[in-house]
């Protein structure tokens, strides 16, 4: 079936892209990583919409609205790290820890 | 014959097109607007704006279930019913920014308000979506405006890290709901709700079985992130405490209010088959009960021991969210009267408690418990009542809370789930002890200082709300139990008109 190889190729991107979420210390490669994670989502819904149970277009429409939410929220994250650079003067997420309890 | 533009009577959006305009025309008037005008009139007129949507929705009640936008915009009594709640929680969160952070702190930026709109229209939208791409659109809407909201001082580290931290984790969490979603449309080639219902079990027939259930949970991860329920709830104390205090509780009551309506509405149309096939018994009751049982007892337990007063609402959040996802997991028969109501019990006690948190902040300067000490020498009657609020957030009777916990008690035993109702009744007798700490606080510690504490004209109003919102429920409940027991809702499971599904 040839939707198999494109459904391992999204699952091995979002497990990196969940890995780098868990494990990475400097703050834009967390964001990166959330990039891959839904990517790979996006490359679920393409190859779905050519080589899933009902072949349609809405899977195409579906990944073009995806990807402009994750460009928005990656510009947000980015404009939120350049806030904390401002104030802190560091990218490493393991040196935000002022709030705990 | 074919529909075109003006045959739909799009009367039936009217909250939304209110919304968003007004959002809208604050934006261009903070463009044209001097740089040190003052704009703390946006929050009055977004409040304008937001009481009449709630009149255009309240006003549409009792009518037949609608479709609009290719189906995929759906206005039923469901949808009416979570619509207004949400609306009131905003315009509760406007009142009190009106008052608090409006003041001087962000006296000359208009976007809080905009934004504040545009993530009630996201969340006006995740409750009376029919459609996987509008439901995922209305809740990035929801979670980006949330995101920038909690970092909106910026030259505050505390909320740029609570922001921070939101953000990487609501992205997460939005990443597996998508994941989930592309799998849902792979097995039925359709994003529309009501053709997911039927094609999912054609799917899961004929050997798919294992895909239904994995879009399932993944999509239950990322939602057990957005209603904030354990283990996905690391990130609510720490943004809860970072954030502005109205912000935190637009995330407290907005937030989780809109994303259990989607979670019910995708969970319920999309799965109730596994209920009729007995597979949702074995599989994912058991997973719903944990989460829910696990949410309770982490919450009510790292409650115990923390000293910010938003932090501790953060857990008792948790708590509450726990309590939420009963009815979801057992199914009963008042499956979405009792959820509902604890959701508006839940709306008005925690905005009177986020009041009176916020009013104390400001008077001490900090957002530790120990502001609360001698508060009824200082004000008697805010100390009066916040023990309202606790009382109801505590499940004592006669309150909005006690009702919306016995209902869901109910709920759990009539469909013969005895041990998470012994953990929700066990972790609530655990949160009486922190939530009597703040009473002890106020009643039994002496003040800080001697002088009244003066309570302004709207917290004075949100707080009498608050109030009259809690104990109406709790001494009248049947009032609310017989609005909300006529209520068609049952019409969100079922499509409008059952011919052929579509493309």
């Amino acid at each position: 079936m040839p939707v198999t190889s494109y459904l391992a190729l999204g699952a091995i991107l979002f497990s990196i892209g969940l890995y780098g979420v868990l494990t990475k210390r400097n703050a834009v490669i967390v964001l990166f990583s959330i990039e891959l994670m839904l990517n790979a989502a996006n490359l679920n819904l393409v190859a779905f919409s050519k080589f899933g149970l009902h072949p349609s277009q809405v899977g195409q429409v579906f990944s073009l609205f995806s990807i402009t939410v994750a460009a928005a929220e990656a510009a947000i994250g980015i404009a939120i790290l350049f806030a904390l650079y401002r104030n802190r003067g560091t990218v490493e997420a393991d040196r935000m820890n002022s709030l705990k309890g | 014959m074919e529909k075109v533009l003006l045959d739909y009577d799009w009367t039936v959006m009217a909250p939304e097109i209110i919304i968003a305009a007004a959002a809208a025309l604050l934006s261009l008037a903070d463009l044209f607007l001097r740089e040190n005008t003052d704009r703390r009139f946006f929050s009055w007129f977004s409040l304008a704006a937001v009481i009449a949507a709630i009149f255009f929705t309240v006003s549409r009640f009792g009518q037949q279930p609608y479709e609009i936008l290719g189906d995929t915009y759906r206005v039923d009594d469901f949808a009416l019913a979570f619509k207004t709640a949400v609306l009131s929680g905003v315009g509760l969160v406007f009142l009190l920014s009106a008052w608090g952070v409006r003041q001087e702190e962000i006296r000359f930026r208009g976007e809080y308000d905009y934004l504040l709109l545009a993530a009630a229209l996201g969340a006006m939208i995740m409750t009376s979506s029919a459609d996987l791409i509008t439901l995922f659109v209305g809740l990035e809407l929801l979670s980006i405006s949330s995101y920038i909201l909690a970092g909106i001082h910026r030259e505050r580290y505390a909320s740029n890290e609570a922001a921070w931290k939101y953000v990487v984790q609501g992205g997460v969490a939005s990443a597996f709901i998508l994941y989930g979603m592309s799998f849902v449309y792979g097995l039925t080639g359709s994003t529309n709700l009501y053709t997911i219902q039927q094609r999912l079990v054609e799917a899961y027939q004929t050997g798919y079985d294992a895909f239904v259930l994995l879009s399932l949970f993944l999509m239950l991860l990322g939602f057990g992130f957005k209603i904030a329920s354990a283990p996905f709830h690391m990130w609510v104390p720490d943004v809860y405490q970072g954030a502005p205090t109205p912000v935190t509780s637009f995330l407290a009551v907005v937030s989780k209010t809109a994303a259990f309506a989607l979670v019910l509405r995708i969970v319920l149309v999309g799965y109730i088959f596994l209920y009729q096939m007995q597979i949702w018994q074995q599989v994912v009751e058991p997973v719903l009960l944990v989460l829910a049982g696990l949410s309770m007892v982490i919450g009510n337990t790292a409650a115990l021991h923390q000293t910010d007063t938003k932090r501790l609402l953060a857990y008792s959040s948790v708590a509450h969210a726990g309590y939420l996802l009963v009815p979801l997991s057992t199914l009963g028969a008042v499956l979405f009267e009792s959820t509902f109501y604890y959701l508006i019990a839940y709306l008005v006690m925690t905005m009177g408690a986020f009041t009176v948190a916020a009013l104390l902040e400001r008077e001490a300067g900090h957002g530790n418990i120990s502001g609360f000490a001698g508060l009824s020498r200082r004000s008697p009657g805010t100390a009066a009542a916040m023990t309202v609020f606790l009382l109801s957030l505590a499940g004592i009777p006669v309150t909005a809370g006690f009702f919306g916990k016995f209902y869901i008690l109910m709920n759990a035993l009539s469909t013969q789930h005895f041990w998470i109702a012994g953990i929700m009744v066990g972790t609530t007798v655990i949160s009486y002890y922190y939530y009597f700490g703040i009473i002890r606080q106020m009643y039994f510690r002496p003040p800080a200082s001697k002088d009244r504490m003066r309570v302004p004209m709207v917290p004075a109003l949100l707080l009498v709300i608050g109030i009259l919102g809690t104990v109406g429920l709790g001494v009248v409940p049947e009032w609310a139990v017989h609005w909300i027991g006529d209520l068609q809702w049952m019409s969100a499971l079922t499509p409008l008109n059952a011919g052929p599904p579509g493309p």
